[in-house]
């Protein structure tokens, strides 16, 4: 019977993604057979094709039409692709939804709830064996981001830097992104990079999942909390579908399978923006980028619009 | 005998040894060559395999080095230890790395030892070569620190974009593998060098038993020979039509004849033997019937006239003469008891007693005598013996002279021998007497025996001594008796 859903699930994905044209999606139309684009970010385990195939089918069901999920290597090109409405929605992260944009392409649909929470941290963490207790131990060594749009991987450690007494380009001798954070905390198992960033979810996913990777990392600091990273809709998406995809995400606690999914993805649910969830992450980048001294990023968008009902 | 059926140093254990030693190398030299060329294939396969790992890796890593993409570089290296598969069980990937021109680490398999933006770690003169090596490479190259446990060879492939140079992959490959085979295939030769050592051996063994048995008892056969037992040498058997078999053949023909020729000979010795006797019953007969005939006339004669005092005054020294002389002939037949009896002893000058009976016999003939004792007093000889040996021959060449010539005796010492020679200048003994010359009753003379020169031989041949006659016709002859001193003293 499971082997017989994984198959309608393969056989449903790969039927709708041949018939869909990403030309056809930028019409907004509510054809139901039109298949909704799910891009998804380094914030989640991508890794798990079945899995995601079966919770795109899951949404099928919830919302009447096809949805697939594009996974792409950086924030960056699931920013652009919501941009050019390659993508109807998205789950990127906390820094690039507190981005400036003009005119504004996206909405904020929900948020993750962890821990009972819509928060997580950013780990900086070192290998296991390593004398190094602090950030300050890492100066000249070699470090590895997750990506440069990346509030837990990038921004956070990047605001860190801002105290320390030399230039944050060259306090590390090295350092380099591997566009994802599970990715990150192989390079410090393997002790190619002497520290890292990471997303506190994921690192904790890992644990529950890999922990012979992430036993071989120690953390050496721990972040204020962040707004988890959100599910962004394209504005241009018809408040239709929005609102369905908003219900089918938001109402998964209340299905067992949509639990399961929930389950699988170490998530209690997902929920409503709180106020200003974003806004510790708005300061942090507003520093940061004063120190890089470019003014147009100097402005930030301030009150993202939030999915409601009408 | 069983002791001599081997031979440390025989033909058996040469050839043995021999092939051995042939079969031993054979095998050894096939082995070695096998390993050799095996070897040398499997390194060919291995370097192929690095410069192929690396090239997989270079491919990629021009685009990722523009963008400083570091952790590319060390995924790609990582992705290139995961596409050998477990059942390649001869590819241990050691270490890869991808170096800038300048030599320093863009990304290494061992990070925590050689991290990024530094040299690689070099901790000893090989690693440094091989450092110094690979940042030479403008093609693809092969390095390598010799095979043995924990060796390993390198390919290193340069990365190029634009024809210009961005550094180069090192992908180093154990030779452990190669090395354990090798090792393994050195075991298996030795082991199978061993077999065929055991197996030349004991076909060596056989073989060689096989070929020096008819040899062997050959041997046997010629030291029984040598100890005399000719009649009983045990035939060699033949094993085989070949060479040692037509040896063995002739050896067990040649044993046959000389044993048929010993059992002739025994034969003829005998035979002679009765001829010999025959001749002195002969001779006893013929001496004793002659005298006996007469004095049985006289005693006839007598019987017939027993009252004629003239008969007895002349018939009794007749047979009184007659008695003597078939006394003497006992006597003389009789001579090893007398010489067994005599025993008595006394120096050389006892030979000079002769002399004088000597010149009475060559009284009133035209005869010399020259005589000539060079033997020094202290010389002890069996008198009685030795004045019998001088005194037949002296008499025999007086006899030869008949009344005209030379007799010369003389005696001397040489080395541990005596020397006694009687020379005449008679007439010579012709060559068809002189192998009758020492038989007894043999004479050419018309009152003579026929013993004196038979006694003299009996006397010579008791005393281990040796008689020689040198002799020709008109010239006279020459009796040499060679004594050896010490039996003189017996």
């Amino acid at each position: 019977m499971k082997s017989w859903t994984v198959f309608l699930c393969l056989f449903v994905f790969l039927s709708t993604s041949t018939s869909g044209s990403t030309r056809a999606e930028e019409l907004n139309t509510t054809n139901s057979t039109e298949t909704i684009r799910f891009g998804l970010t380094a914030v989640v385990m991508r890794e798990n094709l079945r899995f995601l195939d079966q919770w795109a089918y899951y949404l099928k069901k919830k919302i009447g039409q096809p949805v697939e999920f594009v996974r792409r290597r950086s924030y960056r090109e699931v920013m652009d692709m919501l941009k050019t409405g390659s993508l109807d929605f998205a789950w990127i992260c906390g820094f690039p939804f507190v981005h400036k944009r003009d005119p504004e392409f996206i909405k904020l649909l929900s948020v993750p709830i962890y821990n009972g929470k819509p928060l997580y941290n950013s780990y900086i963490i070192v290998h296991k064996d390593s004398p190094y207790q602090s950030l300050d131990d890492l100066k000249d060594k070699i470090f590895a981001y997750s990506d440069p749009e990346s509030n837990s991987g990038f921004l956070y450690p990047q605001y860190l830097l801002l105290n320390k007494s030399s230039n944050k380009d060259t306090f590390f001798r090295h350092s380099f992104f591997t566009f994802n954070h599970a990715e990150t905390v192989e390079a410090i198992a393997e002790q190619f990079a002497d520290g890292g960033a990471v997303d506190s979810y994921i690192w904790d996913y890992m644990k529950e999942f890999r922990p012979e990777v992430t036993d071989k990392t120690r953390i050496i600091n721990t972040s204020p909390a962040f707004g988890f990273p959100p599910i962004v809709a394209r504005v241009g998406v018809d408040l239709e579908v929005v609102w369905r995809m908003k219900n089918a995400i938001m109402e998964m606690n209340d299905d067992p399978n949509g639990r399961k999914f929930l389950d699988g993805l170490k998530l209690d649910g997902f929920g409503e923006a709180p106020p200003n969830l974003f806004e510790n992450i708005r300061q942090m980048a507003l520093k940061v980028q004063n120190v890089n001294s470019k003014p147009n990023l100097a402005s930030l968008n301030t009150s993202a619009n939030s999915v409601t009902k009408e | 005998m069983t002791g001599r059926n081997f031979f440390p140093g025989g033909l058996s254990v040469k050839f043995a040894l021999t092939i051995t030693a042939v079969v031993a190398g054979v095998a050894f030299t096939i082995g070695a060559v096998t390993v050799t060329l095996d070897l040398q294939r499997f390194q060919h396969e291995l370097e192929n395999k690095a410069l192929l790992l690396a090239h997989t890796v270079a491919v990629t890593a021009s685009e990722d080095i523009l963008r400083s993409d570091s952790w590319s570089l060390y995924k790609s290296l990582r992705n290139m230890t995961n596409q050998i598969p477990k059942e390649m069980y001869d590819t241990r990937i050691l270490t890869g790395m991808i170096q800038n021109p300048e030599g320093i680490v863009l990304a290494h398999l061992n990070p925590s030892e050689n991290p990024i933006g530094m040299q690689p770690f070099l901790p000893n003169d090989l690693e440094e070569r091989l450092f110094i090596a690979s940042k030479k490479a403008l093609s693809p190259t092969i390095l390598n620190s010799g095979i043995s446990l924990g060796g390993f060879l390198e390919g290193v492939v340069p990365i190029y974009s634009d024809e210009k140079l961005l550094g180069v992959v090192r992908v180093r490959l154990s030779y452990d593998e190669l090395f354990l085979k090798a090792q393994r295939s050195i075991l298996i030769i030795l082991g199978l060098t061993l077999a065929m050592v055991i197996l030349g051996s004991l076909l060596g063994g056989t073989i060689s038993r096989r070929i020096t048995r008819p040899l062997r008892a050959m041997t046997e056969g010629i030291e029984a020979v040598g100890r005399g037992e000719i009649s009983n040498i045990k035939p060699v058997p033949v094993y085989q039509d070949d060479e040692l078999g037509v040896l063995a053949l002739a050896f067990n023909k040649m044993a046959k004849e000389m044993a048929e020729k010993k059992s002739l000979e025994d034969q003829i010795a005998v035979s002679e033997k009765m001829v010999a006797l025959g001749r002195i019953t002969a001779g006893v007969a013929h001496e004793v019937n002659n005298p006996l005939a007469g004095m049985l006339n006289c005693i006839d004669t007598m019987k017939q006239h027993p009252d004629d005092p003239e008969l007895v005054k002349r018939y009794l020294p007749l047979i009184d003469k007659g008695l003597t002389r078939i006394k003497n002939i006992v006597e003389s037949l009789l001579i090893e008891l007398r010489i067994e009896e005599a025993h008595g002893l006394d120096n050389s000058t006892s030979l000079d007693e002769l002399r004088g009976i000597v010149e009475s016999e060559i009284n009133g003939c035209n005869i010399d005598l020259v005589w000539e004792n060079h033997l020094c007093d202290d010389v002890i000889l069996n008198k009685r013996r030795v004045q019998q040996i001088v005194l037949n021959l002296l008499k025999n060449s007086i006899q030869a002279l008949q009344d005209k010539g030379t007799v010369i005796f003389r005696t001397f010492q040489k080395d541990e021998y005596v020397i006694l020679e009687v020379s005449d200048n008679g007439p010579g003994i012709p060559a068809k007497y002189k192998n009758q010359l020492f038989d007894p009753f043999f004479t050419t003379k018309t009152n003579g025996t026929g013993l004196g020169l038979w006694i003299v031989y009996r006397l010579v041949e008791s005393m281990q001594g040796v008689i020689e006659v040198e002799s020709e016709l008109g010239m006279g002859t020459q009796f040499r008796v060679t004594l050896p001193a010490i039996e003189m003293s017996i």
